[in-house]
């Protein structure tokens, strides 16, 4: 005959082992609380916001006008309307806000070209930010553009002067 | 304790289901956490800025290809397939067919593969 | 003497309670989580209103009245759905118009919550003179909200300015033949295809606007011309022998949904009949409910003729035909769209 004296026994124990699992388990989940800054929602509303300053800057004002952004690249580095022009007219669209402008972001544009050798090549357009430490949180945002034959000044000479192309127009965007 | 007194039992019981019930409550709660992140990275993942961009280059090299020599078109198309593999990690084709006569224009068949091992995009428009 | 069952409930107990004690941070992580919620619903909300013309398209939404405007299924500003970022401008002014949504409008139209969200959208258009054009409706921003910021560029309606051209000027006119200018609107030509929908003039949706300006076309100044009236005809290229025919319309009662027609700069609007002088200028707003009620499609073309009483004696020399294209479209306009749920 079996005695069932030991019921209790068990529930007892499957009782403790039930709660040291919970206990386990809420410690190890509340230490990792989801926090906004984990979330990348930050980093979506930086990226969406380069990205239409890109496309606005690319889009004509009017039928058979030309795009501005263009316009910067064919400057290459020259110092009017070159790459820094194109870096300031693109914060100037990022900072836009209808109350204070949102003053504390920066950029640093950067082209994307295959050279004559057949690899790609990324060069700097504007000149560098003395503030930039490459540990920010930066978003990239592109856009391509076709630029003629002529290659734009301050590009290395890898690229190519000979045929039209197609190069690639990277900004980093970053909140100081 | 077992077989002492057997009275209490019913505290253990209540105990334990006011636990799980109050464990379940937090969880669910807790879960709401994780809508936004979930949003924000399925928006950051689905590159539907890159995809739109690469359109309209494709866009664009249609209409170059009216006026560029055959050759200078390729290589606008191998510039853009080498940069997007090399600086956004994406496989990208595209293709232009013959113009076609479709509601009273003459459009090119445009074909384009996206792949950035995240998002895969097809599509054959006329343009 | 305790007895070791109250002992064992009771650690049950403390451990429950410091289970809920320990997921107070989860609790709150929760509350701010909402947070993360609205940054996601402002974000689609954004991508509703940005890259969308709303729905219906045809005929716009913009264009119900308050009567009709459960119609509406989604309030999109973009142009077509192949211009994202590119607005236009009659659809953001019915957006922002004071009083025509009410809050839960904007709730089921625009952001598609099962919660009822409150809101603020803001748009602030920078015009080219530099200045500034704020639309906003909801309530003041409290801290913590969900956020998303747009950058967009606006339609504006074109307008044709017609001032002193030679080509309208015809001084070897037929007395007896009363002076007709008409503005040529060519559907097929305005609604070319191969012209982003971002640059094209479709009056089927915008306002067509002529102001012109009579100055050079008078034969003498003081006295003026009569403008007797403005008729809308109508052709169909490809139609058996094509021919215009003079449109049914009610010329002859004023109403400000269809069209607005002032002559000399005036407040009160005249009919189309207006048989009265002018001596500077005409003005005439051609409202898109008014075009959409003349059946035009693609291949139409649209004549709206200013017809002048010469008896007894010629008073002005305006005549001819004016093309009434995409040029006159003003460039777009940059402007932010900022969305804020909580």
């Amino acid at each position: 005959m079996v005695n069932d004296a030991g019921q209790l026994y068990t529930m007892e124990g499957i009782a403790a082992g039930v709660i040291m699992l919970l206990t386990a388990y809420i410690v190890v989940s509340t230490t990792s609380v989801y926090t906004a800054g984990d979330t990348h929602i930050p980093d979506m509303q930086l990226e969406q916001l380069g990205s239409d300053v890109l496309a606005m800057m690319d889009t004509p004002d009017t039928n058979r006008g030309t795009s501005e952004l263009v316009g910067f690249v064919k400057n290459g580095t020259r110092v009017m309307m070159g790459g820094n022009t194109l870096r300031d007219r693109f914060l100037a669209g990022c900072k836009m806000r209808s109350g204070d402008p949102d003053d504390n972001l920066r950029a640093q544009v950067y082209l994307s070209y295959r050279t004559t050798g057949g690899s790609v090549n990324t060069t700097p357009l504007s000149s560098p930010d003395p503030e930039f430490t490459g540990r920010e949180n930066t978003v990239r945002v592109t856009r391509w553009v076709q630029l003629p034959t002529e290659k734009p000044p301050g590009i290395p000479i890898d690229m190519s002067n000979t045929r039209s192309k197609a190069v690639l127009v990277e900004v980093l965007l970053w909140r100081a | 304790m077992a077989c002492m007194n057997e009275d209490g039992q019913w505290i253990v019981l209540m105990g334990l289901l006011v636990a799980v019930g109050m464990f379940f409550l937090a969880l669910i709660i807790n879960q709401s956490a994780l809508v936004g992140q979930t949003t924000a990275e399925g928006v950051l993942e689905f590159s539907k800025n890159d995809i739109r961009d690469l359109r309209e280059a494709v866009f664009d090299y249609v209409n170059a290809s009216t006026t560029l020599a055959p050759g200078q078109c390729a290589d606008i198309q191998k510039d853009i397939v080498a940069i997007s593999l090399e600086r956004k990690n994406a496989v990208v084709s595209f293709s232009a067919g013959d113009p076609q006569h479709v509601s009273g224009r003459w459009l090119h068949p445009v074909k384009i593969h996206y792949n950035n091992g995240v998002t895969v995009y097809n599509e054959t428009v006329y343009y | 003497m305790l007895s070791l069952d109250f002992l064992v409930g009771f650690t049950i107990f403390m451990l429950a309670l410091i289970m809920v004690v320990s997921m107070v941070p989860g609790l709150l992580a929760g509350l701010e989580s909402s947070g993360i919620d609205y940054d996601a619903v402002a974000y689609r909300t954004g991508v509703i209103l940005v890259e969308d013309p709303g729905w219906p398209v045809y005929p716009p939404w913009e264009m119900n009245d308050p009567d009709h405007k459960d119609e509406i299924q989604r309030m999109g500003l973009a142009v077509s759905k192949e211009t994202p970022n590119i607005l236009l401008s009659a659809k953001v002014e019915r957006f922002f118009e004071a009083g025509f949504f009410a809050p839960e409008d904007y709730r089921s139209k625009a952001i598609f919550g099962d919660i009822p969200y409150s809101y603020n959208f803001s748009l602030n258009i920078s015009n080219p003179d530099g200045s500034y054009e704020l639309n906003q409706t909801g309530d003041p921003l409290p801290p913590g909200y969900g956020y998303i910021r747009r950058v967009v560029k606006i339609k504006e309606p074109g307008v044709a300015e017609i001032g002193y051209d030679d080509d309208y000027n015809d001084t070897t006119l037929n007395p007896s033949i009363p002076p007709m200018f008409t503005v040529r609107l060519n559907f097929s030509q305005l609604l070319n295809q191969s012209v982003s929908a971002a640059y094209r003039i479709d009056p089927r949706t915008d306002p067509v606007t002529v102001n012109i300006n009579m100055t050079g076309y008078l034969i003498d100044s003081n006295t003026g011309a009569t403008l007797q009236n403005v008729t809308f005809w109508k052709m169909d290229p490809t139609r058996p022998n094509p021919r215009f025919t003079r449109i049914p319309f009610s010329y002859d009662t004023t109403d400000p949904d269809l069209y607005t027609l002032r002559i000399d700069g005036t407040q009160t609007p005249h009919s189309l009949k207006p048989d009265v002088p002018v001596n500077s200028n005409i003005s005439l707003v051609l409202n898109p409910a008014a075009t959409s009620l003349f059946t035009l499609d693609q291949n139409s073309i649209l004549d709206i003729r200013f017809v002048f009483d010469d008896s007894p004696d010629q008073r002005t020399t305006l005549n001819g035909t004016y093309d009434y294209d995409d040029d006159i479209l003003p460039v777009l306009s940059t402007g932010v769209l900022e969305v804020a749920i909580w």
